[in-house]
């Protein structure tokens, strides 16, 4: 906003705060500019005589406000009220949801596999992350690699990866047997231990660059005072390390756990349909059976677990969210 | 101290030794794919018994893969001119506006980016079930450019933040109409968020999988979706090539938008 | 005669509060104006009108008679240099100068010469290949006054250009706009807040205080006869004694000092019928001192002596309890050996002393 960010106060006038009058007079102002809509064209610009229809700045959000709205808004709500008026008006559907016991088992199986991934990519992510934020650059560079490289390569591909080496015949398997540590070839495709599997593989780096972040920031100061205190390593570890990183551990946590239970592909591919999801038990009811009510209603529970854990987060943390590499 | 990699004992192995195994794990499975789709066995053996490039050679040769690939390429390319537009327009208003609600409305174009895919799917689905346009490239590109939108909004919103604006202003001063001074002057300066915003939009779209199973038809589909419809009925190789294709694509891009980004840093 | 350029009445108001009361002023032709003022003044605002990026709520500006408010700021063949470098990064020096003709259609010949006689004037021959991160601030601001004169425009408003940039270096390039408006004769108006920089700059000076200009006039008459008390404040140092009008004739006025104290004759500023306490004002090197008692004298108490080079500071305090600064030349006999708490007698001249009410 260039000379109008620049100084605001030469622009709009403010009283050199003198006496209580001229601050109150003051915060008034600032106020005002807050809301009030300058009379200008989106860039400080007016051509002559025209005047607003729309606040400034408006207008040039109008297509994509639309586009969220049509594509986004309108048909999740519309979903989502179906699941209240399909076939009949009312709660039945969630009745039926939340009562039956086969579903209730989904619900089991994602929360409980969403937990599981979320703790195991955070006890293998804490280490790592540690790790690369005290390596030198240089191997440090080669492991970030590694990590983007991973995000970015095709889903699909890298769930057939696992699903390649996790069958029966597969090359995990004969390796364990070669070595002779188990006799009889584990089942891990087609079931949870699969998905576990995969989703970890998938979810690690979503904790380990946040959580790299989050120790970088920490003041080696901080550590070093700690051990002038007389604390040993793991009292370091426990009362200072820790505590200081455990901001961005729960943060990268819940966004794991969010992501891990509205996940669609890997489970679906690793776990087959006796395992399902809460995710393929949504696309289920709208695909294979066509149940809209109960398509909307599923999806409701997933939206209103997704949203409130967002909003702990929020109340936790402010803004965080996603992190741009 | 613990910050000090020399300084932490025992405990510098143990760091190590979980960090190297992990990005062995990270790695292998894509190399593994690779390796694969080199390989004779048609049940995935591995080690392969020869090696081959009879895959790829049924992949490039089987007209429905060519197809998947070339709908995906078109459908992510018009993704990406949309999703930069409207993108880039809608940054001009959220960075220079002054309206109440500014700050909700960003969050509202963020917010397709946190839910869960699967539900704008279904919602998607079932609203173009309506609108006649399931199966069409129209539904498509909608779709995908829902999800994209945010990525390009946050890369446009970024850089033009960080753009003086008193630069244009001089533009203007200097005789050039404000579009004029956007266009000669703003756009070159915000080329890199420009440049992000096309990437991403690009991989979003590319690589992007629930969307593209229930905007699917028989006769429309992208490359993902014929992996997952392949993928559901066995686990022949030809998939291990396709995908082995995708994640070189993938990598050839990141590997220009980091030669770009270095380009323009110096 | 029409005058060149007029601001008439403008008055920005941005809802409830008002940035810019009533501002009047012409300025002639090739003339170097200043607007000077403290943050808040309304002086930025004003100059922001001129070149078209706010809209005045009442009020014209008048260039040789026809108003410019019509039209918008990209047509109106204003020159700006602005605070903050506003050199187009990705584009070289010479582009950048160039930017202005090429927007006018003028030819590659013309454009070429024009570009390369610009740098001469603001003495960077051969930069045109740069580019404006290589460059320092201070050649990238003589590169944007290049850019805002290439075109010729009748008027070349600056805002506070110097102001990101260090003492010596503004030294020099206050130099450097001083021989370039000589030698281009284009009309300048400046704003800045340094009353130093606008009295080595300026042709006149229009002092702003809280959206409207209290005084205009070159520096001499600013600091001579200052025609507010904020303007006395604002231009050069002052001293301010309290004092009380007893009688008042034509705009002179005899007061009374605290301590007694009888001054005839000095102009006065304000309206004795409604109020007849105010201050007298006076400017340091104005006043003298003394440890003998003379005529006319203001008992007081030394404070401070303050070495200065070319002069020192004496600080003292009148039994009132007001401090009163005098500056005398270095060498001054009456200050040599003088040490803290000495008590003197202050003399001033009358001839240079205001009454503000």
């Amino acid at each position: 906003m260039g000379w109008l960010q620049d100084t605001p106060s030469a622009m709009i006038g403010e009283a050199p705060a003198k006496s209580g009058r001229d601050r109150r007079a003051n915060r008034r102002l600032r106020k005002v500019m807050a809301m009030v809509s300058l009379a200008e064209t989106a860039d400080g610009r007016q051509a002559p005589h025209r005047r607003r229809l729309l606040p400034r700045g408006l207008a040039p959000t109008l297509p994509a406000l639309v586009l969220v709205l049509v594509f986004f808004v309108l048909p999740v709500l519309a979903l989502l009220t179906r699941s209240f008026t399909e076939p009949v008006l009312g709660l039945q559907n969630y009745i039926d949801l939340l009562g039956s016991s086969t579903y209730l088992k989904i619900f089991f199986n994602t929360f409980f596999v969403s937990a599981l991934v979320t703790a195991i990519s955070l006890t293998i992510g804490f280490p790592v992350a540690w790790a690369l934020a005290i390596m030198p650059k240089r191997q440090a560079n080669i492991v970030f690699a590694i990590i983007l490289l991973s995000m970015w390569t095709n889903l699909l591909a890298r769930t057939y990866a696992w699903m390649v080496l996790l069958q029966r015949t597969g090359v995990i398997n004969k390796t364990l047997m070669g070595l002779g540590l188990i006799d009889q070839p584990l089942v891990m495709v087609n079931n949870l231990v699969g998905v576990t599997i995969g989703m970890t593989y998938i979810m690690l780096p979503f904790i380990i660059i946040p959580l790299y972040g989050v120790i970088r920031k920490i003041d080696p100061a901080i550590l070093q005072a700690a051990a002038l205190c007389g604390a040993t390593r793991i009292q370091a570890f426990i009362h200072v390390l820790l505590p200081l990183a455990a901001p961005g551990m729960i943060a990268g946590a819940l966004m794991v756990f969010v992501m891990s239970l509205g996940y669609f592909v890997t489970p679906s591919l690793l776990g087959g349909t006796a395992n399902m999801m809460l995710a393929e038990l949504i696309a289920q009811f709208v695909q294979s059976l066509v149940n809209w009510g109960m398509g909307g209603a599923a999806a409701l529970v997933l939206l209103v677990i997704t949203l409130s854990l967002y909003a702990v987060q929020l109340r936790l943390f402010g803004v965080a969210g996603q992190e741009k590499h | 101290m613990l910050l000090n990699l020399n300084s932490l004992g025992a405990w510098k192995w143990i760091l190590l030794a979980i960090t190297g195994a992990t990005s062995v794990f990270l790695l292998l499975p894509i190399l593994f794919i690779a390796a694969l789709s080199f390989g004779s066995s048609q049940w995935l053996i591995f080690p392969p018994p020869s090696w081959t490039l009879k895959w790829y050679q049924d992949l490039l040769a089987d007209p429905r893969w060519l197809e998947a690939a070339w709908t995906s390429f078109r459908i992510a390319l018009m993704v990406t001119v949309l999703s930069v537009l409207i993108g880039l327009v809608a940054s001009f208003g959220l960075v220079r506006g002054r309206f109440v609600g500014r700050v909700a409305l960003r969050a509202l174009f963020m917010t397709p980016m946190i839910l869960p895919v699967v539900v704008l799917a279904v919602a998607l689905y079932a609203f173009f079930l309506r609108l006649g346009l399931n199966g069409t490239t129209a539904g498509f590109v909608i779709a995908h450019l829902v999800v994209a939108l945010p990525f390009s909004i946050l890369a446009l919103t970024g850089a033009l933040e960080g753009f003086d604006k008193s630069i244009e202003d001089a533009a203007v001063l200097c005789g050039a109409s404000p579009l004029k001074a956007k266009i000669l002057i703003t756009l070159p300066s915000i080329s890199h968020g420009l440049f992000s915003a096309a990437i991403f939009s690009f991989l979003t779209s590319w690589d992007e999988v629930v969307l593209a199973i229930f905007m699917a038809s028989p006769t429309l589909q992208t490359l993902p979706v014929k992996i997952w419809a392949t993928l559901r009925q066995d686990l022949t190789p030809v998939i291990a090539a396709a995908s082995t294709l995708l994640i070189v694509v993938t990598m050839l891009l990141m590997l220009i938008a980091a030669a770009v980004k270095k380009g323009m840093k110096a | 005669m029409t005058p060149f350029l007029e601001i008439r009445g403008i008055r920005k108001q941005y809802g409830p509060v008002v940035a810019v009361h009533d501002v009047n002023l012409t300025v002639d032709h090739g003339e170097f104006l200043t607007f000077l003022g403290p943050s808040g003044s309304g002086k930025s605002t004003t100059l922001y009108i001129l070149a078209g990026f706010e809209r005045p709520t009442r009020g014209d500006i008048l260039l040789n008679g026809k108003t410019i408010l019509d039209t918008p700021s990209h047509q109106r063949n204003i020159g700006m240099v602005f605070q903050r470098y506003t050199l187009f990064p990705h584009l070289s020096v010479g582009d950048n100068i160039a930017f202005p003709l090429k927007v006018r259609g003028w030819s590659k010949a013309a454009i070429t010469e024009r570009v390369r006689q610009m740098l001469t004037l603001v003495r960077l021959e051969g930069f045109e290949d740069r580019k404006p991160a290589a460059m320092s601030g201070g050649q990238q601001q003589r590169v944007a006054l290049a850019r805002a004169l290439a075109y010729d425009p009748p008027v070349l408003l600056m805002d506070e250009p110097l102001s990101a940039l260090d003492k010596k270096l503004r030294e020099e390039i206050q130099h450097e706009i001083r021989r370039i408006h000589q030698q281009t004769e284009v009309t300048i108006l400046y704003v800045t807040h340094d009353q130093e920089e606008a009295l080595r700059l300026s042709d006149r000076i229009a002092v702003f205080s809280h959206g409207v200009i209290d005084q205009i006039g070159t520096g001499e008459q600013l600091y001579a006869d200052p025609a507010t008390r904020f303007v006395a404040e604002f231009i050069g140092d002052s001293d301010f004694l309290p004092c009380r009008v007893v009688e008042q004739v034509n705009g002179r006025a005899r007061i009374a000092l605290n301590d007694g104290l009888i001054v005839s004759d000095i102009p006065l500023h304000g309206n004795s019928a409604r109020k007849t306490d105010g201050m007298l004002m006076l400017r340091p090197e104005r006043l003298s001192l003394s440890t003998k008692k003379t005529e006319m004298a203001l008992p007081a108490t030394v404070e401070d002596i303050t070495f200065l080079g070319t002069h020192v500071n004496v600080a003292t305090r009148t039994a009132d309890g007001t401090a009163v600064s005098v500056r005398l030349p270095f060498g001054h006999q009456a200050i040599s050996g003088i040490p803290r708490g000495t008590g003197v007698w202050l003399t001033f001249d009358a001839n240079a002393a205001h009454v503000f009410l």
